[in-house]
């Protein structure tokens, strides 16, 4: 089936079975910022936005995604968030960092200037085993206001 | 705005393994053994689709066997050593398709008996996984292997370093505990992929791997081919840990490849990271003694330590926990029998810490029962006995550039311990480097600086960026004028491989080298190589273990909820000794990552087994770590010095920390000896009590 959305701002078509979850969708599209890795929502790093909100690509079916707006890291275009992770350096291999930097950009849109435990919860979908959380948080920290 | 500029990690433009595309490339899937040991009978590919391709026994009947310290393991396994070990593949035009024909695939298996625990399986009458564990020891390569035919041990390490037994009867006080730490897995967020071309008799693989040129020479025994006609290359790996070592899926992906006449990429689900490589889980009996003012005068330790199905480095991690578990001490006598022995789990490996953090968990919890014992300060006992410059070690070897004293007493300051040690617990700890090694290098001039090129692999710890940093300074240019491509066996130069935190130390020197050789020679371009020299006899435990020294030590402040059993770690610090630092942040993160990893080690990981099938094989159920985990205070040093030489320090803070909690709780009364530290075994060790 065709499941015609917003993907990064543009009008887009992805191409999908009924049964097929975004994440594999979204990859199949190019988009390779969203990496399949636990498979069952718990690691965050398929992370997109969907009208905004964070969810796991690998839990949302393609089909759920018709005549919505769906953002991932490319299309951010290096806002603020991305280039705070770079000058914080708040990654290590860079696999969990595009789904990091959704989940940030959403959790600073409600809470400005988070302390340090909400930026621990609201970030608590999206795992680093590299262990760069001290780092991540500082990068949080450059944008609140 | 605009990504342009940007790191690629933070655009999401990294390519990994798993992003890499062939023309015509098809997907793997496996069919996996449901039994912990078994031997096939009979195997029926007769329900695969047609356009599917499938990879069974009689194919691979020609091809060696593999393994990057005993040749033990086969392409596809004739005899099932463990539930997941791999009995045939097939290829097909989607993942989907693939695991769909994979489960067309209908075997008949013979079930066998099995062994799931190390000291069962050394026991008279346990099953033997491989009837024949000595008959491959001439072709083991990278350490002197000593297998027991006729057991399942696949490698005895001894010391043997004046007599222990005799001097501990002597000593005024003697303590001895048992202590086990538990299989655990890896966990990198990528997981292991794979993609192989074969073009004639020349095989090209994009693998996710710390270890090309080993994995090169593997698969020249396994497809009979000069080394030369393999190529690897080995795009950033989205974490490794270890898990991405010698040969994991490249043997069984080249030889369906070559089947299929197509490439074929494999990319392993979640669960299939448990079947494919773990941490070592050991058992470990410690017996130390000393005289009344805590003078150690003699250590004997025994280890059984579970390298599952096959051997993989499993004789190396039973090496360098034997020698770990020595600890940072003047012991005139120690004794130290370390067993890498088979069982029926799947197989273990290199794991950040390579076998120290579960030696240094017995080892150092020991020390602070003798303390109790003698009515001393854990703190006080230790420095008494530390290592200093130019003693010699349990191996023989006199120690250079120490700084254990440094780095213990930065740990016990950082929390306070000689204020008040209640709730307070310290570890301190020696790791080696792989010795012997040789690191390679060149350098060459382009139009707009300098390309780079080394077999060190990036897995997240930065070496991209220190080689890039270090070249900026010793050339005179931006870093961002140094191009690092991935490392390829065709056209990087050779380095052992990229494990035990020694790329920034050797490739450091090596680069130093290589730009000294561009300079004297035309500037166009220069190599350079660094050696290290030495190894230990397996049957005495003498030589040099390592040519330099990884040092630290961690603290930890901890409160208990004896209502519940929960550990909440207050305060957690670790110091390392790091000589001079050339990528600040990376070193940090090195350090801060360890650090939570080796929390995790101690408070929340195992892969649990029943009947050798693991049952918590995913994200929910295997815990790791998550931001909210962390300690409420986080603190580290990296200990430098005035023109020191670079030590590595990507694992070292990651073997103290589960030591420095358990004795957190012992200064509470509460005494543990098992991995990890769960609410259940505080509260069984409050009745205890």
């Amino acid at each position: 089936m065709n499941v015609e959305l917003t993907l990064n701002g543009r009008a887009a078509v992805l191409e999908a079975r009924t049964d097929e979850m975004l994440l594999g969708a979204l990859r199949r599209a190019g988009l390779l910022s969203v990496r399949e890795t636990c498979a069952i929502g718990m690691c965050g790093a398929c992370t997109v936005l969907l009208d905004g909100e964070p969810v796991s690509g690998c839990l949302t079916l393609a089909a759920q995604v018709a005549g919505r707006e769906v953002t991932t890291v490319e299309g951010l275009e290096g806002s603020p968030v991305q280039r705070a992770f770079a000058e914080a350096h708040g990654f290590q291999c860079g696999w969990c960092t595009p789904g990091f930097v959704l989940a940030a950009q959403r959790l600073l849109e409600l809470n400005p200037a988070p302390s340090d435990e909400e930026i621990a919860e609201g970030l608590g979908g999206n795992l680093c085993r590299c262990g760069s959380y001290v780092k991540i948080a500082e990068a949080v920290r450059r944008c609140a206001s | 705005m605009s990504a342009v500029g940007l790191d690629p990690r933070v655009t999401g433009a990294e390519r990994y393994s798993a992003d890499v595309e062939r023309p015509g490339m098809l997907h793997a899937a496996f069919v996996r053994s449901p039994h912990a040991h078994a031997r096939v009978r009979r195997i029926d590919v007769g329900g695969v689709p047609d356009g599917c391709v499938a990879l069974t026994g009689a194919d691979v009947e020609p091809l060696g066997i593999y393994g990057c310290q005993l040749k033990d393991q086969r392409v596809l396994a004739d005899v099932a050593r463990f539930a997941g070990d791999i009995v045939a593949a097939v290829a097909a035009p989607t993942r989907v398709a693939a695991k769909a024909a994979a489960a067309a695939v209908e075997v008949e298996w013979e079930e066998l008996p099995a062994v799931f625990d190390a000291v069962a399986a050394v026991a008279p009458g346990a099953p033997l996984l491989h009837e024949h564990a000595g008959s491959s020891a001439q072709d083991a390569v990278s350490i002197d292997v000593r297998p027991i035919d006729g057991s399942n041990v696949c490698h005895r390490f001894l010391i043997r370093h004046g007599d222990a037994e005799r001097a501990l009867r002597t000593a005024d006080v003697v303590v001895e505990e048992v202590y086990r730490t538990p299989c655990a897995a890896h966990m990198p967020l990528e997981p292991h992929a794979t993609v192989a071309e074969w073009d004639g008799d020349a095989l090209t693989l994009w693998t996710g791997t710390q270890t090309p040129f080993n994995v090169r020479a593997d698969l020249a025994g396994v497809f009979g081919l000069p080394e030369e006609r393999i190529r690897i290359v080995a795009p950033p790996m989205g974490g490794s840990f270890g898990a991405k070592t010698f040969v994991r899926l490249e043997a069984v992906v080249a030889a369906l490849a070559r089947k299929a006449g197509a490439p074929v990429r494999a990319t392993l689900d979640r669960t299939e990271e448990f079947l494919t490589l773990n941490r070592h889980p050991a058992t470990i009996r410690v017996r130390i003694g000393a005289r009344r003012d805590g003078t150690l005068v003699a250590k004997e330790l025994d280890c059984w330590v579970d390298t599952g199905a096959y051997a993989d480095c499993g004789p190396g991690v039973a090496t360098k926990l034997g020698y770990a578990g020595v600890g940072p001490y003047r012991i005139p006598h120690v004794r130290v029998d370390s067993l890498a022995i088979y069982t029926n789990h799947p197989p273990n490996g290199a794991f950040r810490g390579y076998g120290a953090m579960q030696s240094v968990w017995a080892s150092e919890r020991t020390m602070d029962l003798l303390a109790g014992e003698l009515g001393m300060s854990p703190l006080a006992l230790r420095r008494k006995n530390l290592l200093r410059d130019g003693d010699r070690f349990a191996t023989g070897e006199t120690m250079h550039d120490v700084h254990f004293e440094e780095c213990l007493r930065a740990a016990a300051d950082a929390v306070g311990y000689e204020q008040d040690p209640r709730g307070k617990g310290l570890c301190v700890l020696l790791k080696g480097m792989q010795t012997p090694s040789r690191a390679q290098i060149t350098v060459e001039r382009t139009r707009v600086g300098y390309v780079v090129r080394s077999a060190s692999c990036e897995m997240g710890q930065g070496i991209r960026r220190s080689l890039r940093l270090m070249g900026a300074e010793l050339l005179g240019c931006e870093p961002g004028q140094i191009e690092v491509p991935d490392p390829d066996t065709d056209t990087s130069p050779f380095d052992t491989r990229t494990t035990s935190s020694r790329s920034t130390h050797m490739m450091g020197r090596a680069l130093e080298l290589a730009v000294a050789d561009l300079r004297a020679g035309d500037g166009e371009r220069g190599t350079g190589e660094i050696v290290n020299e030495g190894g230990l006899d397996p049957d005495t435990g003498q030589g040099v273990a390592s040519s330099h020294w990884h040092q630290g030590a961690a603290a930890a402040h901890v409160t208990v909820d004896e209502h519940t059993g929960a550990v909440r770690v207050e305060h957690l610090h670790a110091a390392v000794y790091a000589g001079r630092v050339v990528n600040r942040e990376g070193a940090e993160l090195q350090n801060e990552g360890s650090m939570i990893m080796g929390l995790g080690t101690a408070l929340l990981e195992g892969v649990l087994f029943a009947d050798g099938q693991v049952t918590n094989a995913n994200f929910s159920d295997y815990n790791i770590p998550a931001a909210a985990d962390l300690p409420r205070r986080m603190t580290h040093d990296l200990i430098e010095h005035e023109g020191a030489e670079v030590h590595g320090l990507g694992e070292t803070a990651l073997p103290p920390v589960p030591a420095a909690i358990g004795n957190a709780l012992h200064s509470l009364g509460l005494h543990v000896t098992e991995l990890p530290i769960t609410p259940e075994s505080v509260l069984d060790a409050v009745d205890r009590r």
